[in-house]
């Protein structure tokens, strides 16, 4: 069995050697198709933490009726901490909003000069559990909210949130589209190098047909020429990624950064990285398999 | 040993290349298919090593039908016999004895097991002495000789040689010839194409004439002299 295997790894090798140009062309190209699948990967991957970490964020705003009377406001918190899926609610007078609102002007605040507080409406910070952080269970709190009487109206930044999610959707889509198209490209690529590699080493393979070597025993250094260049091509790839993201990382505006609200950027993760380099190897193995169909047959 | 019947060969296009070949060969027997380039003889060699399935017609050797559709381990039957061919097919970038070593190699045969065959082999054939030289420096004789010992290194029972003196000097031909008596003498069967008649003249075995695709004459040369 050692033996085998160390034979098979050898004429691996001596196959690649002997096929350097072609070996590291498809590398290459394999290495590209790789990388902008891997991109794809990261920003849906990124997207989604973004949706995780804002729906983590969801909370509802429910603005009073002007004209509800202080002394209603305890019992219509006690009305909302009943409800199922709320931790908890706060009550935000017109002061307490404006004073916020000074706050987030900071120096700008002169802007605020002249407004009375009392136009701004009472209203109920409500922070649900974890589990209705999502855009389906949080209408179901707001569908009993509602029912409070004095309750006027309810923001939860809902179309944000739905819009998100359908980007989120939209990319996952691109990037399995894009991975079958690169799929279909790449095992056509690995098949016809290997047929390269199989037309210079025709003279070999003939002998070995001759004197009775197993079908396995000729295709098995093939296969594993495949997934060597599958795992080379997705581990380039993946190095591409790491660069790019290290680059980006480096050099993303800090506006930018804002933008995002101070969510840094993540690389993929080991998981990740391992079903790539794992999808690599298969296109290879599979990319090899169909040149070994076409070119290793037995016989003539 | 091997057994033809009505067997048929026709390519498209073209002229058939086997028409009604029906014929027993014994184990042990050394056999001449003798006839003129292109009369079949090449193809007929190759439907028994399994390179070329029979139009029509059955094949059977040493038991297996090889032209059944369900038979379809090739390189067994290619184990059970030695080939060699006019043009040797040798791998140019090794040593003779890494040629031999090869067929060895691929059949699983590990390394030590290995070097003590080719050893053996290439003092049947007297080559021992050019053990490590690459195949670039041998003659044409030597070069046939390590293609023979690569075909018999397995120890087949059955060798097909195909013209394997076809470039071969009338010298040569007689050291490369009585190897392949050797081989008969102790029991292996030989099935031996050439057009060389002279050849043929000059051995006692059994001689099938195929012309054209067709097996005009089956003659024990021997027979036909004591005859004569």
């Amino acid at each position: 069995m050692i033996f085998f295997l160390r034979y098979f790894i050898v004429r691996t090798l001596h196959n690649m050697k002997g096929n350097l140009f072609p070996n590291l062309t498809t590398i290459g190209i394999m290495a590209v198709s790789m990388l902008i699948f891997s991109i794809f990967s990261l920003i849906a991957f990124n997207l989604t933490s973004f949706l995780k970490i804002w729906e983590d964020k969801i909370g509802v705003i429910a603005y009073l009726k002007r004209e509800t009377p202080l002394r209603e406001v305890e019992g219509v918190l006690k009305n909302i901490r009943q409800l199922e899926g709320v931790e908890s609610v706060k009550y935000v007078s017109p002061f307490d909003a404006m004073a916020f609102m000074e706050t987030r002007l900071g120096s700008q605040k002169n802007l605020l000069e002249g407004i009375q507080p009392t136009v701004l409406p009472p209203s109920l910070e409500i922070q649900l559990k974890k589990d209705y952080r999502n855009s389906i269970k949080i209408k179901e709190v707001i569908s009993q909210a509602k029912q409070v009487p004095q309750i006027e109206e309810i923001q939860y930044g809902q179309e944000w949130v739905e819009t998100f999610s359908a980007l989120v959707h939209l990319m996952r889509h691109i990037q399995w589209v894009l991975g079958g198209l690169l799929l279909a490209a790449m095992i056509f690529i690995i098949s016809n190098t290997l047929q390269l590699t199989v037309s210079t080493r025709r003279e070999e393979i003939e002998i070995m047909h001759l004197v009775g070597a197993s079908p396995a025993f000729i295709q098995i250094p093939f296969y594993i020429e495949g997934l060597i260049q599958g795992l080379l091509g997705a581990g380039g790839a993946i190095l591409l990624l790491l660069l790019l993201y290290k680059s980006f990382s480096l050099y993303i505006p800090f506006s930018m950064r804002e933008w995002v609200g101070g969510i840094s950027i993540l690389f993929l993760p080991p998981k990740t990285i391992a079903w790539i380099l794992s999808g690599g190897m298969i296109l290879g193995l599979f990319g090899s398999f169909v040149a070994s169909m076409k070119f290793l047959k037995y016989s003539e | 040993m091997i057994q033809m019947t009505q067997v048929f060969k026709t390519y498209p296009t073209q002229i058939p290349a086997l028409s009604d070949i029906t014929l027993e060969i014994s184990s042990g027997e050394f056999t001449f298919i003798a006839g003129p380039n292109g009369s079949g003889k090449t193809t007929l060699l190759r439907i028994l090593f399994c390179a070329e399935r029979p139009s029509r017609g059955e094949v059977i050797i040493n038991g297996i039908h090889i032209t059944q559709p369900r038979f379809k381990k090739i390189y067994q039957l290619r184990r059970m016999m030695g080939i060699v061919s006019q043009d040797f097919k040798l791998l140019r970038d090794r040593s003779v004895s890494d040629n031999i070593a090869f067929a060895l190699e691929v059949t699983g045969h590990v390394r030590r097991e290995a070097k003590r065959k080719v050893e053996e082999i290439l003092r049947r054939v007297g080559l021992q002495e050019r053990e490590g030289d690459s195949i670039l420096s041998l003659s044409a004789g030597e070069l046939q000789r390590v293609a023979i010992a690569r075909a018999l290194v397995n120890d087949p029972p059955l060798l097909l040689a195909d013209e394997p003196t076809g470039d071969l000097d009338t010298q040569t031909t007689a050291d490369v010839m009585q190897i392949f008596i050797d081989l008969h003498a102790k029991g292996t069967t030989v099935v031996f194409a050439t057009h060389d008649m002279d050849l043929i003249q000059r051995y006692p075995y059994r001689v099938i004439h195929i012309l054209n695709g067709r097996m005009v004459k089956d003659e024990m040369v021997d027979r036909v002299r004591a005859e004569a």
